[in-house]
């Protein structure tokens, strides 16, 4: 059913807290969940052109990076986009066939792929272009939070997160219950001031994002300038020195 | 938005169709149609059906898996688009018993009420569609107060002009009420037109690149790289975007060959100047200036989304 399911009382918002200050931009990530997930039990993620000048395919996390003024200096801000998981995810409610839902129990957004017709409104319906077109199963596909290793029993409890989080070289993500006000990811949220995406829209994604802190790196005082002597000697070594700097 | 063939000759096709029974079924209603009316009202239903199956038809062209095509009629209680399907079945056998009943009995109680259910379920479908565009929070130029009212004004203008052609047909000119009809609802169609381009040209983009990153108020942002040196799904279909200075040049076409040549032709038909050649040129001019409409409509709009990648939104 399409119609987005009445929460639980109790029940788990899963999501990942994504820290914009540590995130290196490396696209570890992304590589991971492609990796994991053309091979894990969604199937394949195509890749068209592979080898052409036009290489193209489904990428379920793609990492933008942005230069960013205002806080004192220029910095890069690298910004890993995915499934936000909504809570009010129009993706949802567009979907005429009702191959779009929303989990009751933990809230992750997913594709029944037997039953999408392929019309690609939910991807019209999303504002974070989180959603791609399988172009050769003719049918949408997006970010599963990996529900195929997040509740597989047959892995070690530590290997129980998303391929995303699992490889990340900087720990900038991080995989938790938004629900819960104790968790490690609620918790960071609360500490950081963790942000929604486009807040402004509605959509209030469950994923949240940890804005860059203000770099406050302490430097040195800056060294008083070196006494100038009065007399023609420093009038001459003055001159020198303008000289010597063009 | 990149427009789609199929997209474009859905909405349009269906509106000429939906809105040609629209007005049958409202003469119907009004007791405007005669007793020897009954060929134009078969004949009008088949044409409106032949126009709606059309355009349904070419919607079919969008889906990926057409083969599942039934699954889109089960999620009525939420989708527009689902509701879009259920009311262009629900309008067929109306359709068909309000001609069927008419041939039958004439101007009688049961087809004024006929055509009133056909009147409400034509339109009906037509806000439907209207409605898939219109609820699309992350397009600005669709998710506005115009976009319903619109679709059902061109669906109801490009039925005039169909209605004006048919009766054409019937009686060798369309009469005073159904080409003042038809002038009507293009001068009014114009207007609205022209109203929504001034609504969305003065609209300011639904968020900045530093608010879409989460950033904090008085931070700047740039793109510096792009997740892939490709094109991807998203930039093909959200990044589509139209030069400014050719969106000018076709709102121009569109005013004067969609709607201020339809306008001037019902005149002269009402005027039965050759009624035959105006009512036909006129549908022609409707057909080509609503598809450039459609066209526009959709590569004007902008998808938040493309903001994450530098495009103008």
């Amino acid at each position: 059913m399409t119609m987005l399911p009445e929460r639980a009382p109790g029940a788990k918002k899963l999501g990942l807290v994504i820290d914009l200050d540590t995130c290196v931009g490396c696209h570890a990530c992304a590589v991971n969940c492609k990796e994991w997930n053309t091979g894990g039990e969604a199937g394949i993620l195509p890749d068209y052109d592979k080898y052409g000048p036009e290489p193209d395919g489904v990428w379920f996390n793609r990492i933008h990076s942005y230069e960013t003024d205002g806080q004192g200096c220029s910095r890069t801000v690298n910004v890993p986009r995915s499934c936000l998981h909504c809570e009010d995810a129009l993706c949802v409610t567009v979907c005429p066939t009702g191959a779009s839902y929303k989990r009751v129990q933990d809230g992750i957004v997913l594709v029944d792929t037997d039953k999408c017709i392929g019309c690609q409104l939910c991807s019209w319906a999303c504002p974070y272009g989180a959603r791609e077109l399988d172009e050769e199963a003719g049918v949408m596909r997006k970010c599963t939070l990996c529900i195929d290793r997040i509740y597989d029993e047959h892995l070690p409890p530590a290997e129980r997160e998303p391929a995303c989080v699992a490889t990340c070289p900087s720990r900038a993500r991080h995989f938790g219950d938004l629900a819960d006000p104790d968790s490690k990811v609620s918790k960071l949220v609360k500490e950081r001031g963790g942000v929604d995406l486009l807040a402004g829209l509605g959509y209030r994604p469950t994923n949240k994002y940890l804005p860059p802190r203000r770099a406050t790196i302490p430097t040195a005082p800056a060294k008083p300038p070196a006494p100038g002597g009065k007399g023609i000697g420093a009038a001459l070594l003055g001159l020198l020195d303008k000289a010597l700097s063009r | 938005m990149k427009p789609a063939a199929s997209v474009l000759l859905l909405t349009t096709a269906t509106g000429f169709g939906f809105g040609l029974l629209a007005w049958l079924g409202a003469y119907s209603m009004l007791g405007l149609l005669p007793g020897h009316a009954r060929v134009l009202v078969a004949a009008g239903v088949a044409t409106s059906l032949l126009f709606a199956s059309f355009g349904l038809g070419a919607s079919m062209f969008h889906l990926e898996r057409k083969e599942r095509a039934w699954r889109a009629f089960s999620q009525w209680r939420s989708s527009w688009l689902s509701r879009e399907g259920v009311a262009a079945v629900l309008t067929y056998p109306v359709a068909i018993a309000f001609a069927a009943v008419f041939w039958r009995d004439g101007p009688v109680i049961e087809t004024r009420l006929l055509g009133a259910t056909a009147l409400v379920a034509s339109l009906g479908t037509v806000y439907c569609t209207a409605m898939i565009y219109a609820s699309l929070k992350p397009i600005r130029q669709w998710h506005n107060r115009h976009t319903a009212a619109d679709y059902l004004l061109y669906a109801v203008f490009s039925g005039a002009v169909l209605f004006a052609t048919l009766r054409t047909m019937d009686l060798g000119a369309p009469g005073a009420t159904a080409s003042a009809a038809a002038a009507t609802a293009a001068g009014i169609a114009l207007i609205a037109k022209r109203a929504y381009w001034r609504h969305i040209d003065a609209q300011t983009p639904l968020a900045t690149l530093a608010a879409a990153i989460g950033l904090p108020k008085g931070i700047e942002a740039r793109p510096l790289d792009a997740p892939h040196f490709t094109e991807n799904f998203i930039l093909r279909q959200m990044g589509f975007a139209i030069a400014r200075r050719h969106a000018v040049k076709l709102r121009r076409i569109v005013l004067v060959v969609g709607f201020a040549l339809p306008l001037a032709l019902s005149i002269l038909a009402g005027l039965t100047l050759a009624p035959m050649a105006t009512t036909t040129l006129a549908v022609a001019c409707t057909g080509v200036g609503l598809l450039l409409e459609r066209w526009l409509f959709f590569a004007e709009a902008t998808h938040v989304s493309a903001v994450y990648y530098g495009r103008r939104i």
